[in-house]
């Protein structure tokens, strides 16, 4: 069963073409991660899922209905920041977007929220005296208080500092221990490959990556050596095969050209200096975003 | 259906909860109230310091004089108090004799001149010159007015004390009158003769449908039936913009806080709209029924209800919901075309002079109810509702066929602007960065 199946969906805004050809298929019960950079197309995608938008070409399903917003009442949208009615009492808001959604018997479901989320003390206080963290959880709750089967976070981390980031992340992965399929972008990466079944990225337009962590680097093979060396300044320098050096302070991590050989890399680095770390490694989500995500940044300096 | 409610709900309780709402609702009653204690006080404080006139009669006959200090004494011991409380509230009049200058026009024009100047120094209040020929008898050419020589000629820099110049105008009128007639006898059949005939102003005779007897009518007010039409049209106009304001300003905060997003994700934007207006005809009719309700308790606590008659107060409560709702689509796409409060002014007074226009020509309308200008106007569907409803106020109000005719109009108006407010309202709910150009909404509204 799978909750949003996309078949060579197009979106165009003008000239500009913000989805391009896209297939995408969700299963039921997982989490999905949309990562790209901004503006590569990851709120058109989500917006269409919930039916905002309109694809210009292509099929969407949404848990098992193509019918224009026949799911709806199913589905949870948390947009990118905000999205609340600052002169709304709390509890007022959530009662708000549970009736719309066509859930009645609230009051139980949203008075279990706040206290899970800890703000059974802000009940009854206006939105505009709550602080962005307490403003995100709320709009959290507006999002799944009528207990949807599919979820839509645009950025659901960013603003959270890190104890509600923490409360956050277990809401959703409770979520999807209840069933419920949860699609969320973000641009935190950490954050996707530890919490994301399968990960998803456009860019500038279109589908680059698609499939469970694993299965992404392993398309990228082990071409990553993290290493710790100690030695004079521009020990790095210059090494043979290897094709860009970052450097996190205590550790540094190479990447190797094609058909590099890791051996003959570490000899070096033992004339060079005293070779504490050596570790072969495939590369981690945000290296692979990096490099396809990188030239855009490179052709927007050059111009 | 269900969510258009859920929306057209929060809608008017986001308009009703608000302070701005109730401040708003209280205000009219409350500036009426405070203008009424204002007047009371004010009256109590009034300037009752003697005024000081100069006086040049030219025409050289002393019965002038006489009148006119016989009748500034009598104000002067009768007249300053008010005959109720006993409190003065009228100023003590002085008159000082100036002698006249020569006949010759360079003459009068340096005198004049002179007591001008007095009066800019204060020594004088103001000045009356008499002309020469004011006590003889006028003989102007038919449409033309008598001479300036046979006027009286008032002069002062504070023109709004009229006290003075009133005495001296009925007086000096009296005072000619009595000259022209010559004896006593004259003067009494003058006056008989003169005695202006009295007009009682009443409705129509009805028929007791109980006794079968015919009734004679009331005495007609003056006031009410020009009034209630007035009072009327101005409350629909208060009323529409007052529901209509914090509408378009909602839609704007939609737009910036992305709680549009999150709507449009339960519900279709057409759908969205529509919640949107539903609520703000509630908001106009509370707003309506509290006004009606104290209008109609005072039109029958101060005897003129007949003016505000059941079938009226249905037909405005209709106009009122069709105004709400066709002025109401259109603040939603001025709304859904701007990204800002800012960028709302520019887009907005185009649609609030809409709604001003009846107010321009109330006056008109009521005075001329059937007339082709009330006519013409009443079916311009902006206007149809204040209008109509002006013109139906004054009695004998319209014909039920013309009033059908201005509803059916309004409707199909109100059909048309929420179906072009939905398209734009469509595009618009979801643009970010700029407000949209004139060019745009065109094309929104076309092409959809």
């Amino acid at each position: 069963m799978n909750a949003v199946v996309i078949d060579h969906v197009t979106k165009t805004f003008g000239r500009h073409v913000a989805v391009n050809e896209l297939c995408l298929t969700v299963p039921a019960g997982t989490i999905y991660g949309f990562i790209g950079p901004n503006g590569s197309g990851k709120t058109t995608t989500l917006r269409m899922i919930m039916r905002i938008l309109y694809p210009d070409r292509g099929t969407l399903e949404v848990l098992g209905e193509t019918r224009l917003g026949a799911a709806n009442d199913r589905v949870g949208y948390l947009p990118e920041e905000r999205g609340l009615y600052k002169q709304m009492k709390v509890r007022d808001i959530l009662q708000f977007y549970a009736e719309l959604k066509g859930f009645r018997d609230h009051d139980r479901a949203i008075t279990d929220w706040l206290e899970r989320l800890g703000l059974s003390d802000w009940s009854n206080k206006k939105v505009e005296t709550l602080s962005k963290g307490m403003a995100q959880k709320v709009q959290f709750i507006a999002t799944v208080v009528a207990r949807p089967d599919l979820v839509l976070l645009d950025e659901p981390f960013s603003g959270l500092d890190p104890v509600n980031a923490v409360v956050l992340r277990e809401a959703i992965l409770a979520l999807r221990r209840s069933g419920t399929t949860v699609i969320f972008s973000t641009h935190d990466m950490d954050v996707a490959q530890k919490m994301c079944d399968f990960v998803f990225m456009i860019y500038k337009g279109r589908k680059v990556l698609d499939g469970t962590l694993e299965q992404i680097q392993a398309a990228y093979g082990s071409d990553t050596v993290r290493v710790h060396v100690e030695g004079r300044n521009g020990t790095l320098e210059n090494l043979p095969d290897v094709v860009t050096v970052t450097d996190f302070g205590r550790w540094q991590e190479l990447r190797l050209a094609r058909d590099a050989d890791p051996q003959r890399i570490l000899a070096e680095l033992m004339q060079r200096g005293r070779v504490h770390h050596f570790e072969l490694t495939r590369p981690t989500l945000h290296d692979i975003f990096m490099r396809i995500a990188q030239p855009q940044t490179e052709e927007m300096a050059d111009a | 259906m269900r969510k258009i409610l859920v929306i057209a709900r929060r809608e008017y309780l986001a308009a009703v909860k608000t302070r701005a709402f109730v401040i708003g609702l209280l205000i009219m009653p409350l500036m009426m109230s405070a203008s009424a204690v204002l007047q009371v006080v004010l009256d109590k404080v009034r300037d009752t310091s003697e005024k000081r006139f100069g006086v040049v009669d030219r025409t050289g006959n002393p019965v002038v004089r006489q009148a006119l200090e016989q009748a500034v004494a009598l104000h002067n011991t009768h007249g300053l108090n008010d005959p109720q409380t006993g409190k003065q509230i009228r100023s003590p009049l002085a008159l000082e004799w100036i002698t006249p200058s020569n006949p010759d026009p360079q003459a009068i024009k340096q005198q004049r001149f002179d007591l001008s100047e007095r009066v800019r120094h204060g020594s004088l209040f103001g000045f009356l010159d008499i002309g020469p020929d004011v006590l003889r008898t006028p003989h102007p050419a038919p449409g033309e007015s008598p001479p300036e020589s046979a006027s009286l000629r008032y002069q002062s820099n504070r023109p709004t004390f009229l006290d003075f110049a009133q005495l001296a105008e009925r007086t000096l009128t009296r005072t000619a009158q009595e000259q022209r007639a010559g004896t006593g006898e004259n003067v009494a059949a003058l006056r008989a003769l003169l005695e202006p005939v009295p007009l009682l102003s009443k409705g129509l005779l009805t028929r007791n449908a109980s006794t079968g007897e015919i009734e004679d009518a009331t005495e007609q007010s003056r006031i009410a039936p020009v009034l209630v039409p007035g009072l009327l049209s101005l409350l629909m106009v208060m009323n529409v913009l007052m529901g209509a304001t914090p509408l378009m300003q909602g839609v704007v905060e939609e737009k910036m806080q992305r709680i549009a997003e999150v709507l449009l994700g339960s519900v279709p934007p057409f759908g969205l709209m529509l919640g949107k207006l539903v609520g703000t005809v509630g908001v106009s009719l509370t707003m309506g029924g509290f006004y009606l309700a104290g209008f109609f308790w005072a039109a029958h606590r101060y005897g003129f209800g007949e003016y505000l008659s059941t079938p009226l107060i249905l037909w405005f409560i209709l106009f009122q919901a069709l105004a709400a709702l066709m002025y109401g689509a259109l603040f939603i796409a001025v709304g859904a075309a701007c990204t800002d409060m800012k960028e709302t002014q520019s887009l907005m007074w185009p649609v609030m002079l809409l709604a001003c226009l009846p107010l321009f020509v109330l006056g008109h309308v009521v005075q001329e109810p059937h007339g082709p200008v009330a006519r013409t106007l009443s079916y311009f569907p902006f206007s149809t509702p204040m209008l109509l409803i002006a013109r139906n106020a004054v009695p004998p109000g319209l014909p039920g066929w013309e009033m059908l005719l201005g509803m059916g109009l309004v409707l199909a108006t109100t059909i048309a602007c929420v179906w072009m407010a939905g398209r734009i309202f469509r595009v618009g709910i979801l643009m970010q960065g700029q407000g949209a150009r004139l060019s745009e909404l065109v094309r929104w509204v076309v092409r959809g």
